[in-house]
């Protein structure tokens, strides 16, 4: 009851808020046209606006947006599951960029009747995270930084490319969640990560994007390295919570790495760094080069492929 | 009040334990990989692949499928003669609420604490179902307090108290929900939505042992709990104590709840359905009722377990979403089947 007469609230407030606005916009209608007030609806858009250059235009990013620095402290326009319309058409912005797929589009819609104007960008590939900065660098009205900022990813990538081009490929378990077990699929972008990495994703076959993996799929499938989300207290000693399944690679050959940054999960301007991150992990070796070079079980080559 | 039909009582139950024990035997040998049995059986305490698929990933979830599935049927039969209301199901009591809030605070403030057991050596056990099952007792506290008056529980009481404090628990959860980081909530919700997923055969033991123990304690009150479907009246007049019996059956149904919710999160629809397809199918003598409602629910969550892993493959379904999905129909099957032979149809 008390949900049901809140949702008839707010409908009303925007009705009187989408007659308010829509009268003083459509004024200067035709003199917007570059966006100067952007509410960003993901952690990534938020980073990839500040990779951009065009931090100072955010006017409202989700709770969820932690990253750079910068964006802490700008005004919060709700989570990333569920902004809030009225503090998003308080804040008048003249763009709003949410990432389809993640943002509801019930809600997009609403944004879209109150006369803001919204863009939903793809990021379920590399491809697609790639021309998504394009697309938004062109939308703030500078092309370039966009192609900029593709190129400074493609030579990271290039870069990791390189690194690795010796070493057999491992194939790999990236896991997001343990409890239940919850691994990267495909048709996502760090499937794509992981092959790039010079891993092959266990899970790599399956039809979702992120999926409950049953245990004795992980021990059938005898990844050689194990990639997994690293919280709390325990993660200096991933391999334990494997310790019983000692009959995959990863967990003999203490392949069990924990990760803990946002770095490799958002489909932002980190990438690259992103990947580095997941190549020093399956193939730490093609990376200490310099550090142990002769010591045994440091060699990054191919002997194995 | 009918004599037992012991003949029947042994009948329906060695028939019901017999297909138990091959349900069981069948799923731990069915899954989304191929397990070669060979293999595994000369292996089979190395660190063989086959036999760590048979020993470690599916024999204690089997096991542990079957000890929640009649744990959750047998408490869904008491709670139903209990509370005299044949919607009482083990998620309603507010026990499960608890046990979900005190996991995800486990989750929340201490994700991959493991516990050792006897200094490491026999094993670690989660801190996750610990926090549960400490959920589901202050819950359960809080529960009795609220129905207990003058030494009796009111059915009223305690289901409205269950109910509500269950949704009150629903409000905190989402509300964590929508603070914790996007990764963790997701892992919150899978958590939620309950799975049969484990390895160690220490809380898998545990589990039976508490629940054999729930079990045997509450099928010795089979006779005053069919004496309690009459009414509290009509059960004083023939000797039960109405207010200690539901106490006891309170108490002891909300620790076998508190403990199964604080290992498989919350799964649904066995403990609603199981007691009535088994009361439409053998009638509703609790001595008989119980046992095999509990080996019923052993065998359905079972079966349902193994479709759940093999149905989506590699991805494993939530076991909720199948319990509901086959249980459903076939229970409103029974239902109109049942109404159309009352009526003489």
């Amino acid at each position: 009851m008390i949900c049901r007469s809140r949702f008839f609230a707010s409908r009303f407030f925007l009705g009187t808020l989408i007659f308010v606005f829509g009268l003083a916009w459509s004024g200067n209608a035709a003199s917007e046209s570059i966006p100067r007030r952007i509410v960003s609806l993901a952690p990534s858009i938020t980073e990839t606006v500040f990779a951009l250059g065009f931090g100072n235009r955010l006017v409202g990013v989700t709770s969820h947006c932690d990253y750079p620095a910068e964006a802490k402290r700008l005004p919060k326009i709700g989570d990333f599951m569920s902004p809030s319309l009225e503090v998003i058409a308080a804040k008048q912005p003249d763009l709003v960029i949410g990432v389809a797929g993640a943002t509801d589009p019930a809600r997009a819609r609403e944004i879209e009747r109150l006369g803001i104007k919204i863009t939903l960008v793809s990021v379920s590939s590399v491809s697609e995270i790639l021309s998504s900065f394009k697309h938004i660098a062109a939308l703030l009205g500078d092309p370039d930084a966009g192609a900029t900022l593709v190129e400074k990813i493609t030579a990271q990538f290039g870069k990791v490319k390189r690194r690795i081009a010796p070493a057999p490929r491992r194939s790999t378990l990236l896991a997001v969640g343990l409890r239940p077990l919850v691994a990267v699929g495909g048709k996502n972008f760090l499937d794509e990560l992981i092959t790039l990495a010079g891993g092959e994703n266990i899970a790599g076959n399956a039809s979702q994007p992120w999926l409950n993996l049953p245990d004795e799929y992980v021990v059938a499938k005898a990844p050689q390295v194990i990639i997994q989300a690293g919280m709390g207290s325990d993660a200096s000693r991933p391999t334990r919570q494997w310790s019983d399944l000692k009959s995959i690679p990863a967990v003999k050959e203490r392949r069990v790495y924990t990760y803990n940054s946002d770095k490799i999960l958002r489909p932002g301007p980190r990438i690259g760094e992103g990947l580095e991150e997941i190549a020093r992990l399956i193939h730490p070796e093609c990376f200490n080069v310099g550090k142990s070079r002769g010591a045994r079980g440091s060699r990054c080559e191919g002997s194995g492929s | 009040m009918k004599v037992l039909d012991r003949k029947k009582l042994f009948l329906v139950n060695s028939i019901l334990l017999a297909l138990l024990v091959l349900s069981a035997a069948a799923c731990t040998l069915l899954g989304p990989v191929r397990l070669d049995l060979s293999q595994a059986l000369t292996h089979l305490f190395s660190s063989n692949p086959d036999a760590e698929i048979l020993l470690r990933a599916r024999l204690p979830r089997v096991l542990l499928g079957v000890a929640i599935g009649g744990g959750m049927a047998a408490c869904g039969v008491v709670l139903q003669a209990l509370l005299g209301n044949p919607l009482a199901c083990p998620q309603m009591l507010g026990v499960s609420g608890g046990a979900s809030l005190g996991g995800i605070l486990g989750i929340i403030f201490f994700p991959n604490w493991l516990l050792p057991i006897a200094s490491g050596r026999l094993g670690e056990i989660s801190w996750i179902p610990l926090a549960a099952f400490l959920g589901a007792l202050l819950s359960m506290i809080l529960v009795y307090r609220f129905s207990l008056f003058h030494g009796r529980l009111h059915p009223y009481h305690l289901l409205l108290s269950g109910v509500i404090l269950n949704s009150f628990i629903a409000a905190v959860i989402m509300f964590l929900n929508s603070i914790v980081d996007f990764y963790q909530a997701q892992g919150l919700l899978f958590w939620l939505m309950g799975s049969l997923s484990t390895r160690a055969y220490l809380t898998v033991g545990f589990i039976w042992l508490y629940i054999l123990v729930g079990f045997l304690w509450l099928w010795s009150k089979g006779v005053s709990l069919n004496l309690i479907t009459l009414g509290e009246d009509a059960a004083m007049y023939l000797g039960v104590e109405p207010g200690a019996l539901q106490r006891q059956v309170f108490i002891a149904s909300s620790l076998m709840i508190g403990a199964m919710v604080s290992v498989s999160g919350m799964i649904g629809f066995v403990g609603l359905m199981v007691p009535h397809v088994m009361r439409l199918l053998i009638g509703s003598d609790h001595r008989l009722l119980l046992p095999a409602s509990f080996l019923a629910g052993g065998i359905f969550l079972c079966w349902a377990d193994t479709f759940a892993r093999i149905l989506l493959a590699p991805a494993e379904l939530p076991v909720g979403i199948v319990t509901a999905f086959f249980g459903g129909p076939f229970f409103l099957f029974l239902l109109y089947r049942e109404g159309r032979r009352s009526l003489g149809l």
